[in-house]
Order: C-alpha cells, then sequence, then structure tokens
C-alpha cells in the first residue's frame, strides 16, 4: 500500500548549533557594514586609478627622456672650462701669496694626518706590477 | 517543517528607502532561518548551508537599494539563495567531494545519534526520497511542501510557468510516495 506524505510526521528532523542564527546575524551585519565602507574605498581608487596611470606614464617618459638625451648629448666642455678658470685662479692668487703662506695654510690643515696608513707590503706589490726592480725598490723604502 | 506563510510587512520596505542599514537589519532577522532552512534542504550538511547563507545575504546587501515592495524582495532573497545552494552543489558535484550515497547515509546514521539530523524512520525515508528527485524538482517539492510557496512566488524564484511548477510537484510527490512505500 502505497504511504502518503500526509502520514509522516510533520517535524524538522535538522539540527542546528546553540544559538546559531543569533550568531550568523551578527556576523553578517558585520560582514556587510564592512563591506559598505570598503567598497567605497574601492570606488574611490577606481575613479581616481586612470589619472594616476596617466601620470605615472607621463613621469616615466619624461624621466627616461631626459636620461636619453644626458646620454646621447656630446660632453660638455666643463672640464675644459674648469682647467681654464684654474689657471686664472692660479696665476691671480698664486702671485700675491709667497710659498710661506701656503706651507703655513697647508700644515694648519693637518693634511698628512688626514692621509691613510699605507702597508709597505701594499706600496711594493704595487710597484713590483711596474716591473720595478725589487732592489731598487727596497733601496728606495 | 512547515513555515507559516510569508506575509509582507510594509515597514521594512519604508525604512529600507529612509535607514538602509537598519532596514537591512531587520531584512536579516527576519529572512535567516527561513532561508536558512531552505538552503539546508537542497545542500542537506549545516556548514555548506551557513556558508551559502552568509553569501545570500551579502549579495542582497549589494542590491538592497532597489527595491519598492518588500514582495519583490522576498522573492528576490529566495532566487539568491537558491542559486548560491545550486552552485554549491554543482560544484560538490564537479569536486567529487561529497557523493549522493554519502548523503544518503549521513540520514541513515542519524538514529546511530547524528550531530545535525535527528529524524526518525519516517523522515529518514523521506529526506532519502526527497535525494533522489532532480536538484530543480526538489526545489520545486521544497518550496511547496515545506515553505507553502505559491506558485506565483515561486515562477518568480525558479523563472519558470506556473503550470510547469504545479506539474513538477505533483510528480514529485508521486515519485516520493512510491519510494517511501517501496523503503
Amino acid at each position: 500500500m502505497m504511504q502518503k506524505l500526509k502520514e509522516i510526521p510533520d517535524k524538522n528532523p535538522f539540527k542546528v548549533p546553540e544559538d546559531y542564527f543569533e550568531d550568523v546575524n551578527r556576523k553578517i551585519i558585520t560582514a556587510t557594514s564592512g563591506y559598505n565602507q570598503e567598497t567605497k574605498e574601492i570606488r574611490l581608487y577606481k575613479r581616481v586609478r586612470p589619472y594616476l596611470l596617466i601620470a605615472a606614464s607621463i613621469t616615466g617618459f619624461l624621466i627616461l627622456s631626459y636620461t636619453a638625451i644626458q646620454l646621447l648629448s656630446p660632453k660638455n666642455t666643463d672640464p675644459i672650462v674648469s682647467e681654464v678658470l684654474l689657471d686664472e685662479y692660479n696665476d691671480f692668487y698664486l702671485n700675491d701669496i709667497d710659498i710661506l703662506t701656503l706651507e703655513e695654510s697647508a700644515a694648519s690643515l693637518d693634511l698628512y694626518e688626514e692621509l691613510p696608513e699605507i702597508n709597505t707590503t701594499d706600496i711594493v706589490e704595487y710597484l713590483l706590477l711596474d716591473n720595478i726592480d725589487i732592489n731598487e725598490i727596497y733601496e728606495q723604502l | 517543517m512547515q513555515l507559516s506563510n510569508y506575509k509582507p510587512d510594509d515597514n521594512i520596505s519604508e525604512l529600507l528607502k529612509t535607514d538602509l542599514d537598519k532596514g537591512f537589519r531587520l531584512v536579516v532577522e527576519k529572512y535567516s532561518s527561513r532561508l536558512y532552512w531552505h538552503i539546508r534542504r537542497i545542500v542537506i550538511l549545516h556548514e555548506d548551508a551557513d556558508d551559502a547563507l552568509q553569501n545570500t545575504f551579502i549579495n542582497a546587501w549589494r542590491g538592497m537599494k532597489s527595491f519598492r515592495s518588500e514582495s519583490s524582495l522576498y522573492t528576490w532573497l529566495y532566487t539568491i539563495a537558491t542559486n548560491e545552494a545550486l552552485s554549491l552543489i554543482n560544484k560538490r558535484k564537479r569536486n567529487a567531494a561529497i557523493s549522493y550515497d554519502e548523503l544518503e547515509s549521513f540520514f541513515v546514521n542519524s538514529q546511530e545519534g547524528s550531530t545535525w539530523f535527528d529524524g526518525d524512520e519516517a523522515q529518514v525515508k523521506l529526506q532519502n526520497a526527497i535525494l533522489q528527485l532532480p536538484d530543480k524538482q526538489r526545489i520545486v517539492f521544497n518550496l511547496k511542501y515545506f515553505d507553502e510557496m505559491t506558485y506565483e512566488d515561486m515562477s518568480k524564484v525558479l523563472k519558470t510557468s506556473e503550470g510547469a511548477l504545479k506539474a513538477s510537484y505533483h510528480h514529485a510527490v508521486k515519485k516520493i510516495e512510491k519510494i517511501i512505500s517501496e523503503g
């Protein structure tokens, strides 16, 4: 005999954890509250992003252009000009200053004290590279 | 379980227009239980139903402003919930994570004291029989038998004609009764 659906007791056989609906409602409200703020930030970023990309592209292009121009342009004459200026300086100032004054000025700078100490071995090795006879080296040292 | 018939509440519709946060909170409190059981009857496992329920409301939140009356909100929520549940079981089938045999044993094991299912022999037979139905017919049966949804609302939820839904439900009942009787 066919059992009818109506004969089956009306009961929900599925179970949920205790306080489940209170907990899930709270989770949903929390999740959607945060989502609202995040979408505002995301939307602002999305609006601004195209302009940021354009600005970044232009800046990159300018930097590359400047670098390329610097590399490809002929070397400037500054060193030559510098040499000329230095010669003029030497002629102009040194003619009016005697050598004793210069030595006193140099001594006050304590230049020698600032120079790093060089190891004798390093000096020997350096001179040997120039094929200088080792006996001559030690004679000078 | 058979839920009470749905009755529109115009207060929520008005509140959604003036205070969206408060209105949405009321929507969650009113519909979370109903939607959970609808989803649970489709996916069977509590953890899956929990995931699908939360996804349902997050998706609903995105479109909350565009509703004018609560009657359309009701069917719209059911549509999202149904889609979330179907998406989950389709994913389950693709991954072969859980087979229908395992779900059947889920009901059978209830007699030994399951955490998430507490049904007598008749309930186990009924749930197993419902599980034998094709997915969409199973949903039609659940919405009519447990949720007592009208065919008009069901038509909006499932995007199917009322005539087709009536026929589907009629055949579902016959099939279930036959399976139960053959036991």
